[in-house]
């Protein structure tokens, strides 16, 4: 049967070439990091292509098929898997590289190698950023507006290329349509079409093998099976980790994008890096009568130039063999780099969380599930009859209060109270059940400042129950309130 | 090592065929039809009606996938029955089970009326009543009807199918379902348009 097969197509010789390779040195756990990148490459093809099964890219269906995906344990499973696999693709992309950097194997013959890996990465986290938009959901919203605007920033062609990417002046349904053809199409592509260039001259340099003096003194091991399998095994321990974060930690799925809330993006933890450095630079440099806007380097300029060195390194790298002792400036430098990236990662971790805590809190997946499509925009608080809850409350405060009492409850000096540290907030519920349904107006006093704007009667608005939550959330979760609770029973049952 | 190889890759294989093949069965279905109010002056000119189908417009509500929920314009065709036993004899592939009962699980003839698909049992056209022949004729593939649905010409393999109909305060409602084409038994297929 095989022979058959061999005889009229010569496949069962290809495979057997493919399969063929001498390993310098014999096989071994160092090598397993760029198969294991491919590995999680064909998961993300596998559960992408039945992903596209279910959701649909526009502004009236991308976060409604999406939540129907979240609804179906099956494909909640695959857009799990997608969503680490993504995780680790761009970790192992990392480390393949950064063992490449190490082990000084992107030296010559090998440095178009080391320029299409690099590549490779870029069009990895492309896909990344492209892909976080599609779920339209409130955290994919204001993280991509970020980065579309950041992509405006650059000299000359900035405006016209945001332009291009958000297919219009602002994000809406043609942006999930291009970031969609880019996600799906030209980015699996490019990716599929390098991936084949990188292996066409692994395959035509042959391994580097590890560091010795003389290579020719290594005995070749094979690859089928030996290093197959030992790639396999490492691929396997990476699909078990995926498979058990989906279970435990599968995506969030947050309310439907809603471009008036107010909303703190939180980016992809392969981004914190960059999002760290910009947020540590201050917003200008005075030198003398200089004013320099640092926007533009911390987040083009500065990457762009690390990029390019980056792709240099072959030809940067002047020194003649690859022992560690000949590269040991390299090396020191990398290990400078590395740190410099995971602190900037870590300082743009806490600012996130920082602001974050300050933001109103997203409500529980299973609430923004529940709700049907249609008023998922507006979730009318948890469950009804029961207790209120400053969670539920959240959403109704940064729908209807932020606007003038502000998304932190800090107020506007003159004109509205301040909600924070406001003892008559804090102080007998009734009362502010009473501001809260019946409204207030002419001038008031707090803390000493005095407001004269108008509190409208939001009885008849907001039902009872979310007057009570909005009430609970605001005693006891802004600024430093930990006032009692307010049930909607109170609410209901409050008399003049 | 290289059975070892293979079992990986089987296990990986296996893990995502799982969910895939799970998400692309067909659910567990215990959807029913929802019922749709039908017009007042078409009841009525169908209850004048001796010998001639009339056409009953009516709003289908429905659900798709994600979508939020849908509606769209339907007809289905009356024909008035004042012999309920003459009907059923002339219905045979209707009147099936034993016993003379019908093979859907409702009352086929309700307040003297029978209500029809207007999808062609055949292959899922929509059929239309023509004066001049007496018949329901469909323009695919030219299957024929007479007045009581019978089939007696064309490819078809069933007779017209009938649809649930109710009175419910004072307005008489109709549930829509498509039955699989082509088959000599009624299946149900969906309660969607």
């Amino acid at each position: 049967m095989l022979n058959w097969i061999e005889q009229r197509t010569g496949f069962v010789s290809l495979a057997k070439d493919f399969l063929t390779e001498d390993v310098p040195g014999g096989a071994s756990y160092w090598y397993v990091f760029g198969s294991a990148t491919l590995f999680t490459m064909i998961i993300q093809i596998v559960t992408g292509i039945f992903l596209t099964f279910f959701y649909a890219p526009s502004a009236a269906t991308a976060w409604e098929s999406t939540r129907a995906i979240y609804l179906n344990p099956y494909t909640h499973f695959l857009i799990a898997v997608h969503y680490w696999g993504a995780s680790a693709m761009i970790a192992l992309v990392f480390l393949h590289l950064l063992q490449v950097l190490i082990f000084g194997a992107y030296k010559a013959p090998r440095e178009l190698q080391w320029v299409v890996g690099v590549l490779l990465l870029l069009v990895t986290l492309v896909l990344g950023l492209t892909g976080y938009l599609l779920p339209w959901d409130m955290d994919a919203y204001f993280a991509s507006q970020v980065s579309l605007n950041i992509v405006g920033l650059a000299p000359i062609a900035g405006p016209l290329m945001q332009h291009i990417a958000q297919g219009g002046g602002s994000m809406g349904t043609a942006t999930i349509n291009r970031f969609f053809g880019l996600h799906v199409w030209l980015m699996p592509a490019v990716l599929v079409a390098l991936v084949g260039a990188h292996l066409a001259i692994f395959r035509h340099n042959g391994s580097a093998g590890p560091v010795v003096d003389d290579p020719r003194t290594l005995r070749p091991g094979r690859f089928w099976p030996d290093q197959f399998f030992m790639d396999g095994a490492f691929s396997l321990v990476i699909f078990i980790i995926i498979c058990f974060l989906s279970f435990v930690a599968p995506p969030y799925l947050d309310q439907k994008a809603d471009p008036t809330k107010f909303f703190v993006p939180y980016p992809a933890w392969y981004f914190l890096s960059l999002f760290g450095l910009l947020a540590l630079v201050p917003p200008e440099l005075h030198l003398g009568p200089l004013t320099i806007g640092t926007e533009l380097i911390a987040t083009i300029v500065g990457p762009t130039l690390f990029l390019v060195v980056v792709l240099l390194i072959p030809w940067l790298d002047r020194s003649k063999g690859r022992s560690f002792a000949s590269r040991s400036g390299l090396l020191w430098i990398t290990t400078v780099v590395i740190v410099g990236i995971i602190a900037l990662t870590a300082y743009g971790q806490i600012t996130t969380m920082i602001k974050q805590a300050a933001a109103p809190a997203s409500p529980p997946e299973s609430s923004v599930l529940a709700a049907a499509p249609a008023e998922a925009a507006t979730l009318p608080g948890t469950a009804a009859g029961g207790s209120a809850t400053s969670g539920a409350g959240a959403p109704v405060f940064a729908n209807n209060c932020s606007s003038c009492h502000g998304a932190q409850g800090q107020g506007v000096p003159g004109a509205f109270p301040p909600l924070a540290n406001n003892p008559v907030v804090t102080g007998d519920p009734n009362k502010v059940i009473g501001i809260v349904t019946g409204g207030l107006h002419g001038t008031i006093s707090v803390n000493g400042q005095s407001y004269n704007g108008m509190m409208p009667a939001w009885k008849g608005t907001l039902t009872s129950k979310q007057i009570a939550d909005v009430i609970t959330y605001v005693r006891g979760s802004l600024g430093n309130n930990k006032a009692s609770a307010v049930t909607e029973a109170q609410v209901a049952g409050y008399k003049p | 090592m290289a059975n070892a190889t293979l079992t990986i890759g089987g296990i990986v294989g296996l893990t995502l065929a799982v969910p895939i093949v799970g998400s692309l069965l067909p659910p567990k279905s215990s959807a029913t039809g929802s019922w749709s109010p039908l017009s007042a002056q078409e009841l009525d000119a169908l209850a004048k009606a001796t010998a001639k189908p009339v056409k009953l417009t009516f709003t289908l509500k429905f659900t798709d996938g994600y979508l939020p929920e849908q509606s769209a314009d339907e007809y289905c065709w009356g024909i008035r029955v004042d012999n309920n036993a003459k009907f059923a004899a002339a219905r045979p592939d209707i009147f099936n089970q034993p016993g003379g009962k019908a093979d859907v699980p409702y009352d086929v003839v309700n307040m003297n009326f029978v209500l029809f698909s207007p999808i062609c049992p055949h292959l899922g056209c929509y059929y239309s009543w023509h004066d001049e022949q007496n018949r329901f004729m469909c323009p695919c593939h030219g299957s024929q009807y007479t007045f009581d649905g019978t089939h007696v010409a064309g490819p078809a393999p069933r007779g017209l199918d009938p649809l649930p109909m109710r009175g419910q305060s004072g307005n008489a409602q109709v549930m829509w379902i498509v039955y699989q084409s082509n088959t000599p038994s009624r299946i149900v297929v969906s309660y969607q348009a």
